[in-house]
């Protein structure tokens, strides 16, 4: 397809193209299949939960801020209640005590619904083997993604993000109840440390901390 | 001295027979053993006799002494319940303890004498399971109310690990919504007024986006306006101290950023202080500076996430992106200096991690540069905006007196005409060498306490002004043998340093038998570690005496009779973190 931007400074700037028929239907029409244009739909626009359990939220709510801005991703549309949310992230650690409204919360949120699970304490327990945290959220409820770090930097949460709108563009889901084969077909996403490896290996000089 | 002779003194004129023991400790609080019978009498004596003020009940829990071998010529106890007290017009700490050696524990409650000794007493109880007698509710405040078991009494395990794995089916998921259910009748409240009225209970929590994290309060409301809050908390306990007890004195640091997460490096600080004191370690000086200059930083930055979130609570949009960003600003030095952003982990035994490196100063004084302008800024755009003077000014009241009884620290204090930073008190870390204002203000509402947070953050800016100016030269730690972890340099010449640095970094140092407390002036109030050791790796009991406990349990006093939109401005007011209020 082709197409092209004008700059707000250079309203002058010619338009390109020889307006023919054909150029203009290529501009516009798209020929694809509903699955992946839906797809494309949900990958754009996933509605985050407002949802935080510790430290890990403050740097998902850094994340939305001006340095780092999860709109771009196209997940600024942060929500209040999860019956409007797409996606939930558990940003923090998950307290027994609060194990029961999680997943209470969770239900709540209307399929297809994706989980971020951010941070060491969300992912496996972390640093906290103790009494009162359950060893990871994944003991009573599906993750899609795992972000790791204590808490993650906010552009590791959002390479998270990014992650997730590769699942969700790759998932298959039925269109509708009498449409197709029914049942969700997710994608086996790799290990980002299998693909990482190669270039982390390659990485010989590190920065020493005596210089800023 | 004299002071101590004093205290003693008094106590034995009024009640001869209370004081079993006078114990010698690192910190020199003046430490009594408390006959239980007369714990009360002589708790209400020093509160109110002329001359002692003991007005502030600072902190209260106890101690499971079952496991301890050295415990010298202490009296016999299973359980120990310690008070501390303060005095403002002696400007002195006091330790009070009562054992309790019969197998079930149980101690008279001093929420007749103190109004903030319910949710302590309740949390020992919790933890513990001491009984107070006469305790108006005393039922579980952290854990579920399904536990089995005291997780602090040493017989309790510690690892999640050890108790089996986390498994929830349908059948466990619904009792435990069923028990988070609240029933009104188990709070002492009722749904119907004397007048005829009928109240409604509204559930705000534990996921709500004006609670800052998972605080859970049920509202008794009358119409719009509250009549009764009751907090219920634990959703974000997490063992912080019961961690304590196995990890090395070294390996605890990390946790203690995560206690008070936006305050990084700052809960390092009373920690480390309070393993120094024990051990007897002198700090250097440039370990020192460094030390404050980055503890006002944190000061900085925790007070940037409060005033932006505190704007948003109120319904203003842009300020919390703008104080983010400055936030990041901020974070560019911290990551410089650090490595890490919110939990730099940064603070050792006996100095810092690592040597500032170069050019920091630059950056520092680039952001010295910034900030003021910023804030001058945000004085126009929040402080001096109408609406937001209208949310605030004259909600959330109290005064000093009702703060000193219900253990209010830091701003909230302050804001109340008190004048009480410890920094100026009671100076660390030399604090005493640096110039600054401790800003109060009079009214004690929602308005104060954000103008004096606001002037703290110029003050904290003139600390680090300098700090940049000023910093010593020198080594930053100490060359003692107990610094973790010890100098390298030195294991390669003699045998003997070279056995005390293995040692310390494959087992980590040994303190003696002793006990010791450090608190400072943190952002969200006075922020304190009791340490417990006994004579091992680790620390026997650690106790940390947090902010935020006291003063969410003094929300519901002075938050009646407003409506839902005045809690929210209230609660943003107060600058609670939830893992300062769980740990």
């Amino acid at each position: 397809m082709k197409w092209w931007t004008t700059r707000a400074d250079d309203q002058q700037q010619k338009i390109q193209g020889n307006f023919s028929m054909e150029e203009a239907v290529k501009q516009s029409v798209v020929l694809t299949t509903m699955d992946s244009m839906v797809n494309w739909g949900r990958k754009n626009s996933i509605w985050p939960f407002n949802f935080g359990l510790s430290c890990c939220y403050v740097e998902m709510a850094t994340s939305i801020t001006s340095k780092y801005d999860v709109s771009r991703f196209g997940a600024e549309v942060i929500r209040g209640t999860p019956r409007e949310a797409d996606m939930m992230i558990v940003a923090g650690t998950v307290f027994i005590k609060m194990a029961p409204i999680i997943r209470h919360l969770y239900e709540q949120m209307m399929a297809p619904r994706w989980i971020i699970a951010m941070g060491a304490c969300a992912s496996s327990g972390g640093m906290y083997d103790i009494y009162s945290v359950v060893q990871g959220v994944d003991k009573f409820m599906p993750v899609d993604v795992y972000v790791p770090g204590c808490p993650p930097r906010p552009d590791a949460f959002l390479e998270g993000i990014v992650m997730l709108r590769d699942k969700v563009g790759q998932e298959k889901r039925p269109l509708s109840w009498t449409i197709g084969p029914q049942g969700i077909i997710k994608p086996q996403m790799p290990a980002m440390r299998e693909l990482k490896r190669d270039a982390r290996m390659k990485m010989t000089e590190i920065r020493p901390p005596d210089e800023v | 001295m004299e002071d101590l002779v004093d205290i003693e003194q008094e106590i034995r004129v009024k009640f001869p027979e209370a004081i079993v023991y006078v114990q010698p400790t690192r910190d020199v609080f003046p430490t009594y053993w408390i006959s239980k019978d007369y714990i009360i009498p002589v708790l209400g004596f020093l509160k109110t006799a002329p001359g002692l003020q003991f007005k502030f009940l600072y902190d209260l829990s106890a101690i499971d002494e079952q496991a301890r071998q050295n415990r010298g010529d202490q009296p016999e106890s299973r359980f120990t319940v310690f008070y501390h007290l303060l005095s403002f017009s002696r400007n002195q700490f006091l330790r009070l303890k009562v054992a309790c050696p019969e197998e079930k524990p149980s101690v008279p409650t001093a929420t007749t004498v103190w109004q903030n000794a319910n949710w302590y007493e309740r949390e020992a109880y919790d933890m513990f399971g001491i009984n107070f007698e006469g305790h108006p509710l005393l039922r579980r405040i952290l854990m579920p109310q399904y536990w089995e078991g005291h997780p602090l009494q040493k017989a309790h395990p510690a690892r999640a690990t050890e108790m089996g794995q986390f498994k929830m089916p349908e059948d466990r998921m619904l009792v435990e919504q069923d028990i988070l259910q609240f029933k009104p009748e188990e709070w002492g409240l009722s749904s119907h007024g004397n007048n005829n009225e009928d109240f409604m209970f509204l559930n705000l929590g534990p996921q709500h986006p004006g609670t800052h994290g998972v605080l859970r309060l049920v509202l008794q409301m009358d119409g719009e306006s509250i009549v009764n809050i009751v907090p219920d908390i634990g959703f974000h306990h997490r063992g912080a101290e019961k961690m304590g007890e196995r990890q090395s004195w070294h390996t605890y640091i990390p946790y203690t950023d995560r206690v008070e997460y936006l305050s990084g490096v700052m809960n390092n600080f009373p920690y480390v202080m309070a393993v120094e004191q024990m051990g007897g370690i002198e700090v250097p000086d440039r370990a020192k500076v460094i030390r404050i200059m980055l503890s006002e930083l944190f000061r900085i930055s925790s007070h940037l996430v409060w005033y932006g979130t505190f704007a948003q609570d109120l319904g203003m949009m842009t300020p919390v992106f703008l104080m983010f960003y400055d936030r990041e600003r901020l974070f560019t030095i911290i990551e410089a200096i650090c490595g890490d952003r919110m939990h730099p982990n940064w603070f050792r035994i006996g100095g810092v991690a690592q040597d500032l490196p170069n050019g920091w100063e630059d950056l520092v004084r680039d952001f010295l540069k910034y900030m003021p302008g910023r804030l001058n800024e945000y004085d126009k755009m929040i402080m001096k905006n109408r609406l937001f003077k209208a949310r605030t000014k004259g909600i959330g009241v109290y005064n000093t007196e009702e703060a000193i009884e219900w253990g209010v620290t830091g701003a909230g204090l302050r804001a109340t005409g008190l004048e009480w930073d410890f920094r100026k008190k009671q100076p660390y870390s030399g604090f005493d060498q640096f110039e600054f204002d401790v800003p109060i203000a009079v009214n004690g509402d929602c308005y104060d306490r954000s103008l004096v947070r606001i002037e703290e953050m110029r003050q904290s800016l003139r600390i680090i002004q300098q700090c940049v100016d000023n910093m010593p030269p020198g080594p930053y730690k100490s060359h003692h043998p107990l610094t973790t972890p010890p100098d390298k340099k030195h294991t390669m010449y003699d045998i003997e340093t070279l056995i005390n640095h293995f040692v310390n970094v494959s087992w980590g140092p040994v303190l003696p038998p002793d006990e010791s407390y450090f608190g400072v002036e943190s952002s969200k109030g006075h922020n304190g570690y009791y340490l417990v050791s006994d004579g091992s790796t680790m620390s026997y009991r650690t106790r940390i005496r947090t902010p935020s406990f006291p003063h969410i349990q003094f929300v519901p006093y002075y938050s009646k009779g407003y409506t839902i939109a005045d809690l929210m401005a209230i609660l943003g007011s107060v600058d609670f973190v939830l893992s300062d209020l769980d740990r």
